[in-house]
């Protein structure tokens, strides 16, 4: 039994960090400017294809793992500064649909020119093995997966907490308009916000790359979960959004163990039961919609 | 003489399609405290947002400076020099009292830092870790008065710092703005309760219904209690 089982928990941890992370990018825009961005997942994509190009064009793995969602960002910034900021002072409805419109396109962009097949992107060799713990083996590239993701979400909390910019960024959220009375560039916070979210997308676009596929709609994929990661951690909250993502990630993957057939449907019952209980989210504050 | 610090010239504010500012004239010299007294609705707050830009102006030009900011982003002119004190204090209220004050830094330097605020204000001190969320009304605008201190403005906009508070905690607030005028800043005072105002203001402008219907010497509109009256209405005078 604890061999079927210690993986499979082990396999919910990793996909539960990938949700965590794109769930955090997904509220850190949504929280700002009210932005729900459909095109996350294609952010995400966007950085996988870059970094399957440059790893084999003979780059190093390491390099692409930072450069691909770098170049992920600057194409997120023009994104945001050209299509999502004509639309900050409409409902949110706007942008939804934008975006959505935009994820469209970028996955026959994607088809276009990396072909309509999954690609195969492998990890470096140094992590393509196996390490045996005894009662069970996990692959070592998983392992490093969680520690780039947790180390990335430890950065982001420590830019939050520790820099003048989070501060500015923590304030904003709670009122806009009173930053910019005390001197602050809102439409500079706007764009770094939403650069920062990519970035995150990004970095987990180009490790979900290496494990779970490559192609069009990978990165879409994984939007969904997100979503409802963010619904369950609760608006807002980004330490809810870990733990959101590490419940689904875990939910997702036991019933992939006795239920392969419900393994989708778990996210969604998970959410149901948690909004029963806490219309706004295990961590929230505010009513998704409020 | 000179041209003043703040020079507001025909303004004009709408919100859609409903005029609240109709031709607003008005300007603060340096150092100078002036009134902007006037009954709920007259346009005092909008005037005070206009000024900040953080509603656009229709028409009208308002200069600070030597600038024309008429279209300014707000946040160029608060780094101007142009502190903000809004009405209900606008805290941030998850974040620390020092956390509000460190916001308002803008790098312009000069002699308000924040230990200076927190000796000046020694009752934020004692606050300085906790949320503002949790800081009784008059402490809110103790905090949100050193926020826009912190910001070294030359020029403080100011609405409304009486509402909602104990009249001891009023008195509080007063002889600090009126220490505040002792070191030369100008301040814009917009207040529902007159005569609180008018005993530290050196001018007064009274606005109704988005018009200036008054201007002139704060003494001299003090110690005409039946000018108040028909200008702002009894219950204000009453007080």
């Amino acid at each position: 039994m604890i061999h079927d089982l210690a993986p499979q928990i082990f396999n919910g941890l990793v996909l539960g960090a990938f949700y965590a992370i794109v769930g955090i990018g997904l509220s850190l825009i949504m929280n700002l400017t009210g932005t729900i961005n459909m095109a996350h997942g294609s952010f995400m994509t966007l950085a996988g294809y870059l970094a399957f190009t440059m790893v084999s064009r003979g780059t190093s793995f390491w390099f692409a793992l930072i450069a691909a969602p770098l170049i992920a960002v600057v194409v997120g910034i023009v994104v945001e500064r050209t299509l999502v900021r004509p639309l900050y002072k409409r409902e949110p409805f706007y942008s939804l649909l934008m975006t959505f419109g935009l994820s469209l396109m970028a996955e026959e962009i994607y088809r276009l020119i990396w072909g309509a097949n999954a690609v195969p992107f492998s990890p470096p060799p140094g992590l393509a093995s196996a390490v045996s713990l005894g009662f069970m083996s996990f692959p070592k590239f998983r392992i490093f997966i969680v520690i780039v993701l947790v180390i990335a979400m430890i950065g982001l909390a420590l830019f939050l907490t520790r820099t003048r910019f989070g501060l500015r960024l923590r304030a904003a959220v709670q009122d806009t308009e009173m930053i910019a009375a005390l001197g602050t560039n809102t439409q500079l916070l706007y764009a770094v916000n939403f650069g920062l979210g990519i970035f995150l997308a990004g970095i987990a676009g180009v490790l979900a790359a290496g494990m779970l596929g490559l192609s069009p709609t990978s990165g879409n994929a994984l939007l969904m979960p997100a979503f409802v990661t963010v619904i369950i951690g609760g608006m807002g909250s980004l330490f809810g959004s870990i733990v959101g993502g590490l419940l689904i990630g875990m939910a997702i993957s036991l019933t992939t163990l006795w239920i392969p057939a419900a393994s989708e449907v778990s996210m969604y019952v998970l959410m149901a039961l948690v909004l029963m209980v806490r219309p706004r989210g295990l961590f929230g504050e505010e009513g998704i919609f409020g | 003489m000179s041209e003043p610090l703040l020079d507001v010239d025909g303004l004009c504010t709408n919100y859609g399609k409903i005029s609240i500012l109709r031709d607003v004239t008005l300007s603060v010299g340096e150092g100078e405290v002036v009134a902007l007294l006037g009954l709920n609705g007259a346009g005092k707050t909008t005037t005070l947002r206009s000024i900040l830009g953080l509603t656009a102006a229709r028409a009208g030009k308002i200069r600070y400076d030597g600038n024309d900011i008429t279209a300014w982003p707000a946040y160029k002119i608060a780094r101007l020099g142009v502190g903000y004190v809004p009405e209900g204090r606008r805290m941030f209220k998850d974040l620390s009292t020092l956390e509000n004050l460190q916001l308002a830094e803008n790098g312009r330097g000069g002699e308000w830092t924040i230990p200076r605020v927190l000796e000046h204000l020694p009752k934020l001190a004692e606050l300085r870790s906790r949320k503002a969320g949790r800081l009784s009304g008059g402490e809110q605008e103790m905090l949100a008065i050193g926020r826009a201190l912190v910001s070294n403005p030359r020029l403080l906009l100011i609405d409304e710092p009486s509402q909602g508070l104990a009249p001891l905690i009023v008195e509080d607030v007063y002889r600090i703005l009126g220490e505040l005028k002792q070191t030369g800043v100008a301040i814009l005072l917009v207040e529902q309760n007159a005569l609180l105002a008018l005993k530290i203001a050196d001018r007064a402008y009274v606005l109704d219904s988005g018009r200036v219907v008054h201007a002139g010497l704060a003494a001299e509109l003090a110690a005409d209690r039946d000018r108040i009256r028909t200008l702002m209405g009894l219950e204000v005078a009453a007080r």
